[in-house]
Parts: C-alpha cells; structure tokens; sequence
C-alpha cells in the first residue's frame, strides 16, 4: 500500500445532517475539509459533491474511506429487502416469539419491536441436530425441493431485486453442515438471490439473537450493495481506479466489496470514525486513556479507549428487543445536543432532550418558527455561544429569541432567565455526565484516569463541565472538531474478527485441538484480511470468554501469544479466577471452567497521516470581549479568541472563548488552555472549582 | 406542577443527577447478578430485582425487572427492619430472608439486604430480591403447586444473618445447602447476589464522598415528595368515583373449583383506596397471596395507568392504599401455601384492577392477559454430567388488546418481566429436545384490536425419567375482552407418552386430581409434553376492525380464515392462487351481526 503515499487521502463522514469530507495531501501536508448537506435518497451523490468541490480531481485520491449510514437507516426507515426466513421446522416463529420481556415494566401501551421479516415468510425445513452436533432428523433432498418450490412461489410477483434469503437452523453454531448444505442448494437453484447464512453472520448460541443478527444481514444486503455500486460507478466516472474501504461497525476498514458481501458489518459504519479520531489525538498528547465525546446537533456518542484499544462489544440492539450480534465499537448515545429541547416535566422537574429541535424548526435563536428552548439558545442567553459567529456567521442567531424561549420555562420554575439557562445546559452536561460514568465506572474502569477527546459542533463547549463532573482533569479538543469523525476514517485500520461458540470443559480439556482451531480461525482471518487488501504482517490478538459450570454469561480473557499447552491452558484457568474475583469479589476455586468462545482479530496496520503544524507566531490576542455568565456571575469582559490566529504553544486562562467556523471552546475560571505544534487545543481543569 | 417550594434551580439539577446516579446503581446491581449467577432463571430470565433503601426504609430507587419483586420488597424490608432493629446490624452484615409471613411474596423469593454506613452512620440498605430455583419442599424447583400448607413448600427462613460483619455465617449456609436439592446452584445464587450487594455498597459510598450524607438525605426525601406529587397530579386526571370488578381463580379439576376475588376501587382526589373486601376465603391450595403480593398486584396496574417517567420510588406509592382483609386469598395467614399467588394470582389482581378502572379511563387499559405463568418444573439427574439439577420453566402468554393497538404476542404475565430461556440453552442445560416451540394461531381474543397469541411448546424427554409439577391457570375460564372484544384461547398442558398416539390431559394419563395443578409426575425417556399458553382478550368489537388487517391477519397465520368469517364477519378466499377478501359476504356478515338499532 506503499504507492498509496504518493496522493491524496481522502476520508468521508456520512452524518444525518451533513456529510464532511477530509483530503490530506499525503506529501504537501495540505488539508483541505468540505461538508454539504446529506443526500438520504441517494447518499453518493452528496459526498460526489464533495469530491468536486476539492481542488484536485478524483484521480489524484489514492485511498478513499467512507463512514455511512445506509445499512442503520434502511432498518429504520425499513426499506429494506423482503426477507424470506428458512430455518428449521417447528420453530418458524423464533423471530416473532422474541424474548417475552418488555421494554418498560409499567408501559401497557407499548409494542413489541417488528421484525425484519413477515410471518407469512418464514419457512421450516425438516432437520434438527442438537447440542452436541448429532443429526436427530437428517436434511433431505426432498426437504430440500419443498423448500425450493415454497421460495419460488414467494419470488413469482416480487421484484427480484428487492429478496433475500436468511438461514437460520437451530444449534448450526455446533455444527453449520445442514445451513452450509442449504446455502450451496439455494445457491445453485436461485443464483441471483443473495443469501445470508446464520453460521457465517453471527456463529452464537441463543437462536434469537442468532435469528436477528442474519435477518438484519439480509434486509440491509441490498441497499448496501446498491450503495457500493452507485459509489463504484460515480467513482469510476471522475476517473478514481482503485480500490476503496467502508468502515466497519467495529471501527475497522474493509474493501468496499467486502462490505457488501457482509453487510451487517457496516451496521455502524457512520460512528466509528470518531472513536479512531479520538485515540489518535489522545495517543498525540500522550494519553492512552480516553473518553471520546462527539456532541452534535442531536446527540451525543461516547466511547472509551482503555490504554490505547478501542472497547468492543458483540451486544448492541436496534431498538429494545432487536440485538444483532456482531462486532461493534462499545460506545452509548445519549438524546442531549445542541438542539435538545428542555421542558418542565409533568412532576415539575426541568428535563433536557431526548427530543431535539432537529434541523428545522431548528432552536428558538434560528429565528425559523421554532419557540421551545433548546441547549443552543440556553448558551446564548449565557453568552457562550457568538449569534454573529455560528457557523462562520452563515447562520445568523437571535438573542432575543433564544432568551425568549428559555424565559418560557423560568416562570413555572421560579428562577432567573439566567439560571434556567444555566439549569439547562446543567442538565444537559449531567445527562451526558452519567452516559460516561456507565461506560466507565459501570465497567470497572475509573473515569479519573483518563483525558476527554471532545469533538463535534457543541462538544469542545460543553466538555469541560462534563470534565469536572466526573473528575477528569484534561479535554483534548482536536483542531477541526466539526470533521474529528470523516478524519477518524483516514485513520481506520484493516480489521478482522473470528469467533468460534464450542463449550469445552476444563476437566475435559484437549489443548491441542484448540490450539488447531484457533490456528485455523489465524488463517481464516489472515486470508479475509488480504482479501480486504492488506498485504503487510497483521498484529494478531486472540481471546476466550469463560464461565463457572452453570453460568450463562462469560468474562473475556486474553489468549497470551504461543501455541494452546496444557501448561498455557492451567494459566489461562488461573487468569480467569483472577479476573472474577477481581471484579466479583470471590472465586469458585474448585468449580469446572467453561471455555465458550474463542475470538481471533487480525488488524492490518495503516499509517496514520498527521494535520500539518500550525504557523509559528507570536501569540494571538484576543479578537474582542463579550459578557459571558459563568457559575452565576457574568463576567462583563471575557476575552473572545480566534482558534485559527492561536500560535504553537500559545497559553490561555480561563475564563475564555475560543470560536472557530465549527465550534466554539469554553474556559472556564481558573481552567487553561494550551496549543500544541498541530493546533490541538488541550484544556486542563481546575478541580478546585465547584 | 408550580410546588417546587424554596428550591433553587442548583437542586432542581441535583434532583435529576442525584435520581440518575441512584438508578445507574440498581441497574449495575443487576448486571452483575445476572452474569455471576448460576441458574438460567437469573442469567436468562432476569428474575430478580435490586432496590435501594433510606434508612428510614423508604424506596430510593428499584430497577425494572419484575413489578411483584418490587411491590412486596417495601414490606419485606420494612418488617425487617423493625423486627431485628438497625442497632443488631453491623457493616458487613447480610440479613437473608424468604418468609411470606413477614411481608414476603411466596417462599422461592428470597430477600438479601446490606446496611451500608458512611464514616460510621448507618446511611440505607441495599437488597435484592430474587427467585431462587430450588429450596427443598415436597416437590422439586421451590413449586409445589398441590401444597396445602407453607411446610410442604420450601425451606422458610425468618430474618437470619448469612454474613456478620463481612464473614461467612456458616450455620445458616449449612442448614441451607442441607435443604436445597440442588445445593451447588444455591451457592452460586447466593454468591451472585451478595456480589450485587457488594457493588451497590461500594457506589453508594461513592456517591456519598460526592455530595455527603445530608445532602443526599434531603434530595432523596425531596424526590419521594416529588414522585408524590407528580403521582397525584396524574392520578387526579382520573374521574373521583367508585369502580368494581371481579373474576376468579381456578383448579382444572372435575368439577373445577372457584376461587373469587372482588375489588371495589376508590378514586378520591389524586388517591386511590383498593379493597378487596367479600373475597373469597383463602383455600388450603396455593394461589393465596400474602398481603405484600395483593398490593403489589395494585401498585402494578396502577403504574401501567399513569405516566412511566414518574420516579418509582417510596413517594409514588404513598396515594395508593390496599385494604386485604386477612384470611382471604388477598391476605394469606399461616399455614395457608403461597407460591403460586405471586405467578398466577398477581396477573388476575393486575387484570381486576384494569377491569375496574376500564369503567374510568377506557383509552388507557387493556383486554385481559392470557394470566397464567404457565409454571413448569422439573429436575433429575442429567445423564451427561451425573448432577442434579432443577428448573424453573415458565412461558409467555398473549396480552390483552388496547384502545389503540392489539394485544402483543407473547410477553412474560404482569407480575414478571422475564426473558424466555432460549432453546439452545435449554437443551443444553437439561435432558429434553424441543421438538417446536411457536405461537398459537387463532388463540389471540377476536376484537377490533386483536388480543395477542400464546405459545406452544413440545418438549421431549431424553433421560431415563425427570421429574415435573406443574401450576397453571386460564385453563377453564378464558382470559376476557373489553368493549366487545372476544374472549382469547385457554392454557393446557398435555402429554403423550411412549408408545401413546395422542396428547391427553394429565388426568387422564397419571390420574392426577387436577389438570392445571400437578406434583412430582415422573416422565420417563420418550414421554412428551405439550406446553400452551393463553392468549389476550380482544378490545372493541371484531367486525369493527378493518377487513384489510383482518386479510393481513390471515396471511401472516394470526387467524385463521373460519375464524376471519364467524368472528370478524369477513370472508376470504382462494382466487388465482392468491388469497383474497370476498367484499361482498364480507358485507352481508358485517350487516348481519350489526347489533339492533345501529347505523355504521
């Protein structure tokens, strides 16, 4: 990948309301940034715009990553593939059983989540194999021509194009023979029919899950592929001949046709890209502990990088009652950005979000109809936020109409315009605040051990409080936040995840057969990773989940580097009574060990391009004063700075402003703010401050 | 809405992170004990739930896992408090407790709590109430559904200390794993649960170090005011008056027994007085509730009544009040047995209560649920790993249609909020195959909201003999509509053994007295059992619901298309191989069954 230096690095973001592009000029250090409205229908055409707007053409871009949210809005928009479901006879409704539990206990008026596929599509064929792999009912050739007929009816009158088909037999995680043995049939008989198969999606235990998982696989598998190809063709069109990535739900890259033929992958491809960015500028600074906080218009995603790895979790739901079972970032968004709306709740308590002002009406201050505060007009009538200066003054803001809206809820309330505009942004910051403190204390992991990478439009104003609150002592703040996630894309690794589910005992242990299957996931992984288009030497990580005989759930444990021995496989033992006590407080010393499942990720390196250094200079004055409140005083001349004017090294105090096109940076009293060679801001807290 | 006193908009936020910061800690309570668990009815089905506690034994906060937990935990902590005292307790201390005399629910429930003390004063409790599988007893999995009096139902245990001061109290472990069949899983329960302790205590005092003792004293006694509050203001959106119901419990025996539960429900102002006065005396069988499940039964449906974002702490129960006039089966007194009170009598309080106040706020209630547990039991050895093991086996049921959508298919009865153990799990703990495992077509009530259906089970036993019991209910009677909603399909329980062509009820192949209530029943390797369960009552007459969804219904399998026609009075047919509606009988049957003197 080395000739892929020589030009232009191109990373794309796909958000709701904007999609950003990122070029770096691999040799000149040129970067140039370009964002224009998202294009739903057709999401190429938007980052085509963006492409043309760059000052070079698209046959200079060497390397090309696209963050999206084609496969996560085709789910919620459900324009999707008609699904036929085949699985094994008797338990047809597996996805319509769903797990019995609810949402909410005291909700009577909610409805269980709609699954991917209708009933009348779901089709039984007559096999079973248990939980030790034996065959109780054999699949049948005749099983087999039945099933063939039942699909062919169900495709006579459907646009061929829009089906898929999903398989799903019980226990194929033990032995996939009858769905590998159906796929090859479908295969032969219907070519064009794209197929997802539960063994290859997602090999778990817990049919339901399993059942989602490789249904979601096929519902998104069209409008996926579709994407790829537009982008392929447009791509061609303006004279770009290589290959080119999408991101992968669990932070990864793979090559765009990869993506395509495992849709479920790219589930979050569109949120990733932020978490990259973060460890990159934490890793700059020195910090390997961080919280990344990308806080938008609408919400907030917050992920945890623990000593320089991103967290993974295999645990993720579309909507309460739908999981998919693949490879993700661990991260948790919270309804609380910058067009959240406050109210007075019917208990009289003031609630920010999760219901956002969105792009139109947009908040009061917009001055587009809308009246509801927002978190937005809370900072204007704080003074935080310039209304001369948003978006590099593209979008003028009203004052009076942001403090209008906030003083709506200051009656009922009983308080000053002021200190509900301060309550708002309060609750706001505290929403946000205990996100964290799940992702962080919830997990065993001390939030006062790491640095917050704030990034976005409203997160660089907003991190510091949040700081405060859960004892952190330093927020990062990238140059470019507005385009931290599209540039996190530039710095995506290859990735690869294997697991394999089989339960083996630890008073019944053969170490040289795991040693064979794990070097045989290696492989298996090492090969989809050349196929992705790495050629270099992969790091290879690899792990076990186990649990005490009779648990269900496991904790993960690292696999040491060298081949599985009944020596490695005792400390591996060990390690796990380690780990439990540690974090249950007790060991079951004497209890059989369940190995579960076995992970396997390969990552192919890339190098990771730089922002160039700023220009040295001397330091920048401020650009003028303003009347900003701060902890109930207003503070009449709080200097207001221009980020684009700061100098290398350059030291502010708080309190301070720092505005730029896209965000704005928010010092407060004894809070100060240095500048590093690439323009990275990084503001230390005062934790002596309340 | 306009009460928020002297408080300053500095507490007004406090309040909301305070709140935030307790709940995040019952809900990292609960993580914790499903994954250190050992039975899949902790891991899988969530059946526990984790409260915290004021000193004075107010609710601070609970998590959502089952409402009957929660409802009685209040009593149960409550009682304890004031039987053993705050000064008998030291830091360290577990207090473990399952007695349904002592403010319990039914004796499988079983409550541990931990004071927890901030540089020396005792600041609250921290407990968690969980079902455990197996407590001895005359039948195998905590069950047993033919009881008579509380001695035969499980191992009962007063107050007693597991842990004093952070160190095993080993006499009581010891009477325990001596009296649970199945020992091994009790102790990695109860591990899982003093774990959940553990972790509850150690944020708590995190939070402490935060804000300190008072001020968390106050805001916590300021939220119960506010949940208070914002309760009466919604409960006062109800119309003041006097609203009744009734329905019954049963035992599928021949004839089948009776058992009536009568409510009269106040509505006063913003306060709600449910007495179940002129309820049938409690019976030597267990569908008796104790005091602490009738209440809970009333909390449950009354929350389902009002706005889900009220804080559910000690204040939003303060405007309700159950009278349960002891020696009925709404307030048990010893010996009378218990265990199925809380499963099966707790779903028909929840379904009273919403039958009484359906008078009052038509829009905001449902048909009945399909109100069974659908309890199944068993345990033996495997053959595999030469253990005992036991499980607790229960199913979803169909929910009752709404004003505005139909009835959901499958969900865990009102009293729990459980997950289904997946096939794979289940076949992989215990010596069955399942041979199916779908959803009841046509069990849903026909209405112009659709109750939902119930589920089918066929297990298989694969051992040379498990033993089973078993507790049930809706066998006889089926679960109602509302508003000329149709009645839904009743439970059963079948079986057929080796060598046997048919399923048949339990008393017709053992014998047994009852065919909703059976105890230890040994199957043998070949014998199959049929597990269904009830649907939900429809709401709103069926030939008001469109004819297209009706079509869609039948499409999708839901009804079948005789029921389309002698139910929603709509007919569809087979036409080019597509199945179609017939307009015009549609028509002429929605004409016919117009009710007299009525225009569409």
């Amino acid at each position: 990948m080395d000739s892929d230096f020589a030009g232009i690095r191109v990373g794309v973001d796909t958000g709701g309301t904007f999609t950003d592009l990122v070029a770096m000029d691999v040799r000149t250090g040129h970067v140039q940034v370009h964002k224009r409205p998202s294009t739903p229908a057709q999401p190429s055409d938007a980052i085509f715009e963006c492409i043309e707007q760059m000052d070079a053409p698209a046959s200079r871009i060497s390397y090309l990553v696209v963050g999206t949210t084609v496969a996560i809005n085709s789910i919620h928009q459900r324009n999707g593939a008609r699904v036929i479901y085949v699985t094994t006879r008797g338990f047809e409704d597996i996805p319509f059983l769903q797990r019995t539990n609810r949402r909410f206990h005291y909700d009577l008026q909610w409805s269980s989540p709609t699954p991917l596929v209708l009933r009348r599509d779901s089709v039984g064929v007559p096999e079973r194999i248990d939980y030790q792999g034996e065959v109780l009912i054999p699949l049948s050739d005749d099983g087999l021509d039945q099933l063939a007929a039942d699909i062919r009816r169900r495709l006579d009158g459907a646009a061929r194009g829009d089906v898929a088909l999903a398989i799903n037999f019980l226990f194929s995680y033990v032995s996939p023979d009858h769905e590998l043995m159906t796929r090859d049939y479908l295969r032969r008989k219907f070519p064009d029919v794209p197929v997802s198969v539960s063994y290859e999606v997602a090999p778990i235990w817990r049919e339901y899950d399993r059942a989602s998982t490789t249904l979601v696989d096929a519902y998104v598998r069209p409008l996926v592929h579709q994407f790829v190809q537009s982008m392929q063709a447009g791509l061609e069109e303006r004279g770009f001949d290589r290959h080119w990535s999408l991101m992968k739900s669990n932070g990864g890259q793979m090559l765009s046709q990869s993506a395509a033929d495992r849709p479920v992958q790219t589930l979050l491809s569109g949120l990733s890209g932020g978490i990259i960015a973060g460890r990159h500028f934490g890793e700059a600074v020195g910090q390997s502990n961080v919280i990344t906080l990308d806080m938008g218009g609408t919400s907030t995603d917050v992920g945890v990088v623990v000593d320089g790895l991103v967290r993974y979790t295999t645990e993720w739901e579309i909507e309460f009652g739908l999981p998919v079972s693949a490879p993700f970032i661990d991260m948790t968004t919270i309804g609380a950005g910058g067009g959240s709306i406050a109210f007075i709740n019917k208990g009289g308590l003031l609630q920010v979000g999760p219901s956002s002002a969105g792009a139109v009406p947009g908040p009061a201050c917009y001055g587009q109809g809308g009246d509801r505060p927002t978190v937005t007009d809370a900072n204007i009538a704080l003074g935080r936020l310039n209304p001369d200066n948003f978006l590099g003054g593209e979008v003028k803001l009203h004052p009076d109409l942001a403090v209008q809206a906030v003083g709506s809820l200051s009656g009922s309330l009983g308080t000053s315009v002021e200190a509900t505009a301060a309550a708002i942004v309060d609750v706001a910051n505290e929403n946000i605040a205990e996100a964290i403190r799940q992702m962080t204390i919830g997990r065993g992991l001390d939030p006062r051990e790491f640095a917050i990478v704030a990034f976005g439009g409203a997160g660089p104003l907003h991190a510091a409080a949040i700081a405060r609150s859960i004892g952190v002592e330093q927020v990062i703040v990238p140059p470019h936040p507005g385009l931290t996630s599209a540039f996190g894309t530039l710095l995506a690794d290859l990735r690869v995840d294997k697991t394999w589910t089989n339960i083996v005992r630890s008073d019944r242990l053969d170490p040289k057969a795991i040693d064979d299957r794990l070097q045989g996931l290696v492989l298996d992984a090492t090969e989809d990773l050349r196929r992705e288009g790495y050629g270099g030497v992969p790091t290879l990580r690899r792990s076990v989940t186990m649990r005490y005989l009779g648990q269900n759930y496991e904790e993960e444990i690292p696999i040491p580097a060298g081949p599985i021995t009944a020596e490695s496989a005792r400390d591996l033992l060990e390690s796990f009574h380690q780990h439990y006590e540690q974090i249950y407080g007790y060991r079951i010393a004497d209890e059989i060990i369940e190995m579960v499942q076995f992970n396997v990720t390969v990552i192919g390196r890339t190098d990771n391009p730089r922002f160039p250094e700023i220009e040295a200079g001397p330091d920048a004055a401020p650009v003028g004063t303003r009347s900003v409140l701060f902890d109930g005083q207003y503070v009449a001349d709080c200097p207001i700075y221009d980020r684009d004017d700061l100098a290398p090294d350059q030291k502010i105090e708080g309190p301070a402003i720092i505005e730029e096109l896209d965000s704005t940076t928010f010092l407060r009293p004894g809070d100060s703010l240095t500048v590093t060679r690439d323009g990275t801001a990084i503001v230390q807290i005062d934790a002596t401050a309340d | 809405m306009k009460t928020n006193g002297e408080m300053s908009a500095t507490d007004l936020v406090s309040m909301t992170v305070i709140y935030n910061r307790l709940v995040g800690i019952v809900e990292e309570m609960g993580t914790t004990m499903m994954r250190a668990s050992y039975s899949p009815i902790f891991s899988e089905s969530l059946d526990f739930s984790c409260v915290l506690f004021g000193r004075d034994a107010n609710m601070l906060a609970q998590t959502e896992f089952s409402p009957a937990q929660v409802g009685a935990i209040r009593f149960v902590v409550k009682w304890l408090i004031a039987e053993i005292g705050e000064d008998n307790l030291k830091p360290g201390d577990v207090v473990v407790h399952n007695d349904p005399y002592r403010g319990g629910a039914h004796m499988p429930e079983h409550v541990v709590i931990k004071p927890v003390y901030y540089k020396g004063e005792l600041f609250g409790y921290v407990a968690n109430i969980a079902h455990m599988v197996e407590i001895g007893g005359m039948a195998v999995g905590g069950f047993a559904a033919t009881a008579t009096e509380v001695y035969q139902e499980g191992l009962r245990l007063p107050p007693v200390w597991l842990m004093r001061e952070g160190e095993y109290n080993h006499d009581i472990w010891r009477i325990v794993m001596a009296n649970h069949r199945a020992p091994r899983y009790s102790w990695g329960d109860l591990h899982a649960m003093l774990a959940s302790l553990d972790i509850a205590e150690k944020r708590v005092h995190e939070l402490l170090d935060v804000y300190g003792l008072e001020r968390i004293t106050t805001i916590s006694a300021q939220l119960q005011d506010y949940a208070e509050r914002w309760m009466r203001e919604e409960l006062r959106t109800v119309p003041d008056g006097e609203y009744t119901f009734e329905d019954h419990m049963e035992d599928a025996s021949d004839p089948p027994m009776k058992d009536w539960v009568r409510l009269r429900v106040v509505v006063d102002d913003g306060s709600v007085i449910a007495d179940f006065t002129g309820s049938d005396p409690q019976g030597p069988h267990v569908l008796n509730c104790t005091y602490g499940v009738t209440a809970s039964g009333v909390y449950n449906a009354i929350f389902n009544l009002v706005d889900d974002d009220i804080p559910h702490n000690e204040g939003s129960y303060r405007p309700i009040t159950v009278i349960a006039p002891p020696g009925t089966i709404t307030n048990v007194m010893e010996p009378g047995p218990s265990v199925g009170g809380n499963t099966e009598t707790h779903p028909r309080l929840w379904e009273i209560v919403l039958g009484a106040m359906s008078k009052a706020v038509p829009d905001r209630v449902a048909a009945a649920t399909g109100g069974t547990s659908c309890n199944f039991l068993f345990g033996g050895v495997h053959p595999h790993t030469g253990r005992f093991y036991a499980h607790y086996h229960f199913d979803g049921v169909g929910w009752g249609g709404r004003s505005h959508a139909d009835g959901n298919d499958n969900l865990c009865v009102p009293n729990g909020n459980c997950r289904a153990t997946p096939v794979e799990i289940f076949e992989t703990r215990y010596p069955f195959v399942e041979w199916s495992y779908r959803l009841r077509n046509d069990s849903g009530g026909p209405g112009e909201h659709r109750g939902g259906l119930g589920s089918e089970r066929v297990l298989e036993v694969r051992a040379p003999e498990i033993n089973v019991s078993a507790l049930y209910d809706r066998m006889v009677s089926p679960p109602w509509g509302l508003f000329g909603g149709g009645a839904a399909a009743t439970s059963s329980l079948l079986v057929k053994r080796a060598g046997d062509d048919e399923f048949r009820t339990f008393r017709e192949a053992y014998g047994t007295k009852s065919n909703s209530r059976i105890a230890n029943i040994k199957l043998k390797r070949g014998d199959r059992v049929m597990l269904c369960s009830s649907g939900g009552g429809g709401f709103g007459r069926p030939t008001d619901r469109p004819a297209e969804l009706v079509l869609e219904d039948v499409l999708d399998g839901y009804v079948s298309v005789e029921a389309a026609r002698d139910f929603y009075g709509v007919e569809i047919e087979s036409s080019n191989g597509e199945t179609v509606l017939n307009d015009d009988k549609t028509e002429a049957h929605r004409t016919a069954s117009r009710p007299e003197g009525e225009s569409w």
